[in-house]
């Protein structure tokens, strides 16, 4: 029954049809344009998953002219072939969806432009697009920032889209008051996928880390649209509004001209009946200090909608004012409609770092739960000026933990671990939600702050049911993220400050998987003289003011968890900790005899939701007497929160995972990798005799 | 059996010299410290290289293995800058961070040796 239900879905959408998960497939990184990651698909059940086998497996290494370790791409899935982005290269590939076996492969060689990108390593993956009619295309954006359309049959670029398939996307990105940045070094790139919607390509913007940055006068962010079959540009939304936009009075002092960054570097998402994207904005530059551009600095994390035609600004909401805490919008908004008190609303959900999920009528921007503005503390770094309020939603609440309680928040499996935690912490300022950060000395270290940098829900995102109108989200809560500001030594920034203490050694901090691409080596970046040669240290065993206390985190857990968020109500219908319990907190001698229950285990991944099930992987090896050495891919059950099933994985889920049914039978693809274990796609199913 | 028990050991039997890791100290300060941090805590790039995370990653497996990772990839903007020697130098430190202890002879500088050193739990 199952399968000849299927079957004839499939048949439709061969004749003219676009590809959609009631189909079996995954045709967007997040299962649809609403940002759902969710698949009807139902053969893999509660009962079954835990005899989930391995199908086949892709490994990545020779992408590139070197394994990489962060794999985290989602492949799509359309008519039986899966396409995504492997290796240090970000080589596209196409695969049987049922064995796994390559199709094609294709690859840009772009030199020292890839090697100095902002954004390296394999991304997220491709995005498709098809005309109903068998012009069928795969959509992706290079290392070195090229938007290429290749031909999803053969792998080749399609000629007439762009020059011989390519459109650069560096022309036409600033710095200043509107300098075309260099083709070769200018800094921007991307590793999201693009959004595809009817016969539009849209594509954000990302750019270098921002804890040191050289300059605060980087490359300005934006958004663009361009035309699928030419590559002709549609429209460009400058998220750093230019005099005469609404919102460029909010970079004081004429600072829209001399700030970067707020680029767009998560998935988007659109509504294509309304004709209405939605846009996620991060931070400006840079992360942690805002002392060059005074004011409230929109849209830097903002939610903005615009316009799918003209990209002209429909609404907006600031989640964060003149962010300083790379609360950057990390996740794809989800397009969810729902029921509140009777009453049927068109929804858009924002999960965050901050572990608020804003939910707001995707219409008009307003908020549909009312979200406060409160008093927030204020900044003493020289030259900050903090705004005096930020946002805060009344419902739903909080999903994770957004601060540092003390001591409430301190470990407490032990009264002598807890005093431990609390002189460890005493050496930082600690407070509310949105302390902000301070110059830290050798008496005060930093300020404790949590969730900042990569708490809560991060790039991978989450889920939702549009059945059941419920929003499923992992989040971290164990981020702890202590952030000083320093002087940069001379001649190395423009900026007054960056991160570091004043008194200790200073360090550039590099992006994710800086260096890494399949072009490296190359020159690092410009970096101050070099101090006499470091001296051997003594081993830090117990450095002060160490955020662990005898290997064990400051924080008491869970480290991680996972919640289920009705959306009809703006309540938490259950919370369960994500994962199972390190080895080291399992293995702790400190812990011996004690009972610890599951304390679930730091990280922050990607889920898949399906007719009955949330699935996801741990982030951490583990060895436990139920399994042996690996980490574990793990289905939740929906209603509950209840964990019915896990496989081994031989190391941790580092992409997002996703699902389809190929001749009635589903699969679940995952990217794993880290520590020893190169990047793999992993395909598991039922056994074939099932 | 008793063979496998003599020609395996651990990091707890003091595989590598207090000297050695020393030398790796300095070498890891200017070539893996701005990723991994000063305390080889990790940082937004980079995961830590002691602790929790740390070992969860890596035990059930060699010193060989971290040694291959180290010397295949690292440091991310130039993998092979290092000598073998070298990379057996920052491993040492490594080690000794996480307090495995000091022993009389230096961590050597060949996988297949490596890979009989395991990595594991303190007894």
């Amino acid at each position: 029954m199952y399968r000849s239900v299927l079957l004839a879905c499939i048949t439709l959408s061969v004749y003219g049809q676009q590809p959609s998960t009631k189909s079996g497939e995954w045709p967007y990184y997040t299962a649809d344009l609403k940002g759902t990651k969710y698949s009807p698909a139902d053969q893999i059940n509660a009962d079954n998953f835990k005899q989930l086998e391995v199908a086949w497996r892709f490994k990545t290494d020779n992408f590139g002219t070197r394994p990489e370790y962060k794999l985290e791409g989602t492949p799509v899935m359309v008519k039986g072939v899966l396409y995504t982005t492997a290796g240090t290269r970000r080589s596209v590939v196409a695969l049987d969806a049922k064995t796994g076996e390559v199709i094609w492969a294709y690859s840009l060689r772009e030199g020292n432009r890839a090697a100095i990108a902002p954004r390296q390593l394999s991304g997220r993956g491709v995005s498709y697009w098809t005309d109903g009619k068998g012009d069928d295309r795969i959509v992706f954006v290079t290392t070195g920032y090229r938007l290429v359309v290749l031909n999803a049959h053969t792998g080749q670029p399609v000629s007439s889209f762009g020059k011989n398939g390519i459109v650069d996307l560096k022309e036409g990105m600033v710095s200043g008051t509107g300098q075309q940045i260099a083709l070769e070094t200018g800094e921007a790139g991307l590793h999201s996928t693009p959004l595809v919607v009817k016969d539009v390509v849209i594509v954000g913007s990302s750019f270098k880390e921002g804890m040191t940055v050289v300059t605060h006068s980087n490359t300005k962010g934006n958004v663009r649209a361009f035309d699928v079959r030419s590559g002709k540009l549609l429209w460009t939304f400058n998220t750093i509004p230019r005099p005469g936009e609404l919102g460029n009075e909010t970079w004081e002092n004429g600072s829209w001209a001399t700030n970067g960054n707020t680029g767009v570097w998560t998935q988007m998402t659109v509504d294509e009946d309304l004709g209405l994207v939605y846009l996620p904005v991060e931070t400006p530059t840079s992360d942690f200090y805002g002392g060059h551009r005074p004011g409230n600095n929109l849209f830097a994390e903002s939610l903005v909608c615009v316009d799918l035609k003209t990209g002209k600004r429909k609404w907006h909401f600031q989640v964060v004012h003149h962010p300083i805490w790379d609360y950057d919008l990390s996740s794809a908004p989800i397009l969810a409609d729902i029921n509140v008190n009777g009453k049927a609303i068109k929804a858009v959900a924002l999960p965050s770092k901050e572990a608020f999920l804003y939910v707001f009528d995707r219409v008009t921007g307003e908020p549909v739960w009312p979200i406060e503005e409160r008093p927030v503390p204020q900044s003493d770094v020289p030259g900050e000026k903090t705004s005096p309020t930020q946002p805060f939603p009344t419902k739903p609440p909080a999903y994770g933990r957004q601060y540092v309680k003390v001591p409430d928040d301190l470990i407490d499996f032990t009264p002598e671990l807890r005093a431990q935690a609390k002189d460890n912490v005493a050496r930082y300022k600690t407070g509310p939600m949105f302390l902000p950060p301070i110059v830290g000395d050798s008496n005060l270290i930093g300020a404790l702050t949590l969730g900042t940098a990569s708490g809560g829900t991060n790039w991978p995102g989450a889920g939702y049911d549009p059945e059941t109108h419920i929003v499923y989200a992992q989040a971290n809560q164990s981020a702890l993220f202590p952030i000083s500001m320093r002087t940069p030594p001379e001649g190395f920034s423009d900026i007054r400050y960056v991160m570091g203490r004043n008194g200790t050694e200073f360090r550039v901090s590099e992006g994710p998987g800086f260096g890494s691409a399949a072009d490296a080596p190359q020159q690092p970046r410009p970096s101050p003289a070099k101090a006499a040669p470091a001296k051997p240290t003594a081993p830090p065993a117990a450095p002060v003011g160490a955020l662990t206390v005898q290997g064990l985190s400051v924080l008491k857990p869970p480290y991680a968890v996972i919640s289920a968020i009705n959306l009809d109500r703006g309540d938490l219908q259950w919370q369960v900790p994500y994962g199972e319990t390190p080895d080291v907190v399992r293995n702790s001698p400190a812990l011996r005899g004690m009972n610890i229950g599951n304390t679930g285990q730091p990280g922050s991944v990607g889920l898949v939701v399906t007719k009955t099930l949330v699935i996801l992987g741990d982030s951490q090896i583990t060895t436990t007497p139920q399994h042996p050495r690996g980490a574990m891919l793990r289905a939740y059950d929906k209603a509950t929160g209840r964990e019915v099933g896990a496989v081994l994985m031989p190391a941790p889920q580092s992409g997002s995972p996703m699902t389809y049914v190929v001749d009635g039978r589903q699969y679940i693809v995952v990217a794993v990798s880290g520590g020893a274990y190169s990047g793999e796609y992993i395909a598991y199913s039922l056994p074939t005799n099932n | 059996m008793l063979l496998a028990a003599q020609t395996t050991r651990s990091v707890w039997d003091g595989v590598y010299t207090s000297a050695q890791a020393e030398r790796g100290a300095a070498l890891y300060a200017n070539n893996c410290a701005s990723c991994h941090g000063s305390a080889l805590g990790g940082g937004e790039s980079a995961p830590p290289l002691t602790g929790g995370e740390f070992s969860s990653n890596w035990n059930g497996l060699t010193v060989g293995d971290l040694f291959e990772r180290i010397r295949t990839t690292m440091p991310a903007d130039r993998p092979g800058k290092l000598t073998r020697e070298q990379d057996a130098d920052v491993l040492a430190y490594m080690l000794s961070v996480s307090e495995f202890p000091p022993g009389k002879a230096e961590l050597e500088r060949q996988t297949e040796v490596l890979k009989q050193i395991r990595i594991e739990p303190k007894p």
